[in-house]
């Protein structure tokens, strides 16, 4: 997949520089959504989906003595 | 002032910004054969985002100012921007198998640098669309030494896409990209 992307990628540039330019906007329009599909694909986790749940914000709270409810929530 | 003085400022910034990534990709090179770091598959999307910004530029110098050139450029340095803030949040917790990819570089790792230079190349746009505006960067005589200065650059980043194509071809194959080896080498 990835070759496929630096492919498109270079036609792109190659058209760019020699070709017409709706074909050059063409083949990296289609590098973008090869790489916005390759990088959900890279980011899922059959696991955890596209969560983070190493990120923990709702723990380790500094003792305030103030009212945090409503982050708590 | 002078009418031209736009467009010439216009032409100066965005060849600057192609020289910074081609400088970026460039060592990104170096460090993946020479420091012997094989590059994970966010890693080398952040490239393509690199490369993104530079078509949008490659278009200017070919066609003229436009706002859809320097969209297209915008719009692959909000896809770094999200690609590399993803990975650094993915390495930001140390966890087994999820460390920082790479060396660091002045104490930060690659992922950061690449989230520090989307953000850079943002602010730049948005400060050249603030002081010079939208209108009169069109020009269709540029000096003959910067345009031979884009001509020597847009050469010098299509051969480094293409270095950078048969990599990917040594490092991934036709499947999935993993930093362990070299596919086919």
């Amino acid at each position: 997949m990835m070759t496929v992307i630096f492919a498109t990628l270079l036609l792109a540039f190659v058209a760019g520089r020699f070709g017409p330019r709706w074909l050059a906007v063409s083949f990296v329009l289609a590098c973008l959504a090869l790489s916005i599909g390759l990088f959900l694909y890279e980011i899922y986790s059959p696991e955890y989906g596209f969560r983070m749940p190493w990120l923990q914000v709702r723990h380790g709270l500094p003792a305030f003595g103030g009212n945090t409810s409503g982050v708590l929530a | 002032m002078n009418p031209r003085l736009p467009a010439l400022l216009n032409d100066l910034f965005l060849f600057a910004m192609m020289l910074v990534m081609a400088e970026i990709l460039t060592f990104a090179m170096i460090l993946q054969y020479r420091g012997g770091e094989i590059p994970c598959p966010l890693c080398l999307l952040q490239r393509v985002a690199m490369f993104g910004v530079c078509f949008g530029i490659i278009l200017h110098f070919r066609d003229g100012a436009s706002a859809r050139n320097d969209g297209i450029s915008m719009v692959f340095a909000l896809l770094l921007l999200i690609v590399s803030a993803r990975q650094t949040l993915l390495d930001i917790y140390p966890r087994p198998g999820h460390d920082y990819i790479g060396s660091a570089i002045f104490g930060i790792h690659m992922p950061v640098w690449s989230v520090i230079i989307a953000v850079a190349i943002l602010l730049a746009y948005t400060v050249k669309f603030a002081v010079l505006g939208g209108e009169n960067l069109r020009d269709d005589e540029s000096p003959e030494l910067m345009s031979r200065a884009q001509s020597w650059l847009i050469y010098y980043v299509i051969a480094l896409c293409a270095i950078n194509f048969v990599s990917v071809i040594l490092q991934c194959g036709m499947g999935a990209c993993h930093t362990m080896g070299y596919k086919l080498l």
